[in-house]
């Protein structure tokens, strides 16, 4: 078989399989310089906020009984490149439509944690699924 | 003229192939009406006035936090036969207002990224510092 008799049927794939390179970029990263330049004990969340922005979520730390909290503040951004692959069917035996996608990993993030005083305890880098507070089942009552 | 047809006719043929979008989640934030916040003095009634409602609002204790954002998406993406190159690039407008158990406002802490948005193809850098600043340079209060 001739080679430029495949090209009809390559052309007629790009229909059925698609691959794709993407490049994502969701707000901008916090500097590690940046984070590596905070003191616990000494920043406050005065400066922390100066020196980063706004974060993307703030959460209740540490609540004690006469109404006094600390608070724990989260940056996460993405900035990934990646190749991915789509795949279409007519087949009922199988989805209409199948992706991979090399890019859905967790995002990058940091958190800071301040106490009721608001003076930085600690900070972590990882994940968000590292550092967001654990999601717990719903159990039904009576369980 | 032959040989003129056969060096465009990849262009052409590449011409349908691009598509660009656009997505906005509310307004952009002004970043001088933010600056003009004085903790310790503006309450969060004033804030409320001249920002609207909130995007989300969370109890700290007696404190609470009120988060106002806005953001701006454009995606390119280039349609090859077997296979596409995509680009998405997503800032936001975000602020936290930070309040005693008064409502008195105590910190701000501001972002302001929907006007450094590009529309690109997946190679390019879009985190240039001189891009940013010459972007930041027509939007005034937003450089950090």
């Amino acid at each position: 078989m001739k080679a430029r008799s495949w090209w009809p049927l390559l052309l007629a794939l790009g229909g059925c399989v698609t691959g794709s390179y993407e490049h994502v970029v969701v707000d901008e990263p916090v500097a590690a310089t940046g984070l590596a330049a905070l003191q616990p004990g000494t920043d406050t969340l005065a400066t922390c906020l100066h020196r980063l922005g706004a974060p993307n979520r703030v959460f209740e730390y540490r609540a004690t009984a006469d109404g006094r909290a600390g608070m724990a503040l989260l940056w996460s951004w993405r900035h990934a490149a990646g190749w991915g692959i789509d795949v279409s069917s007519g087949d009922d035996s199988v989805p209409g439509s199948v992706s991979f996608d090399a890019l859905a990993t967790e995002l990058p993030a940091c958190m800071l944690w301040f106490g009721p005083d608001l003076v930085l305890e600690r900070w972590r880098a990882g994940t968000v699924g590292d550092l967001l507070p654990g999601r717990r089942r719903p159990v039904l009552l009576g369980e | 003229m032959r040989h003129l047809r056969s060096r465009c006719l990849p262009f052409l043929l590449l011409l349908p192939a691009c598509a660009f979008g656009r997505q906005d989640v509310n307004e952009p934030i002004d970043a001088m009406t933010v600056r003009a916040f004085v903790p310790g003095q503006t309450t969060a009634r004033e804030v409320v006035e001249r920002l609207g409602a909130p995007t989300d609002v969370v109890q700290l204790g007696k404190r609470t936090a009120y988060r106002y954002e806005g953001s701006t998406q454009k995606s390119t993406v280039l349609f090859l036969l077997l296979i596409n190159f995509g680009n998405q690039d997503m800032r936001s407008d975000r602020v936290w207002v930070f309040f005693d158990e008064h409502d008195v406002l105590t910190h701000c802490g501001a972002s302001f990224g929907t006007h450094r948005t590009q529309y690109a193809l997946p190679w390019e850098d879009v985190h240039e510092g001189e891009d940013h600043a010459s972007r930041d340079a027509g939007r005034p209060g937003a450089a950090r």
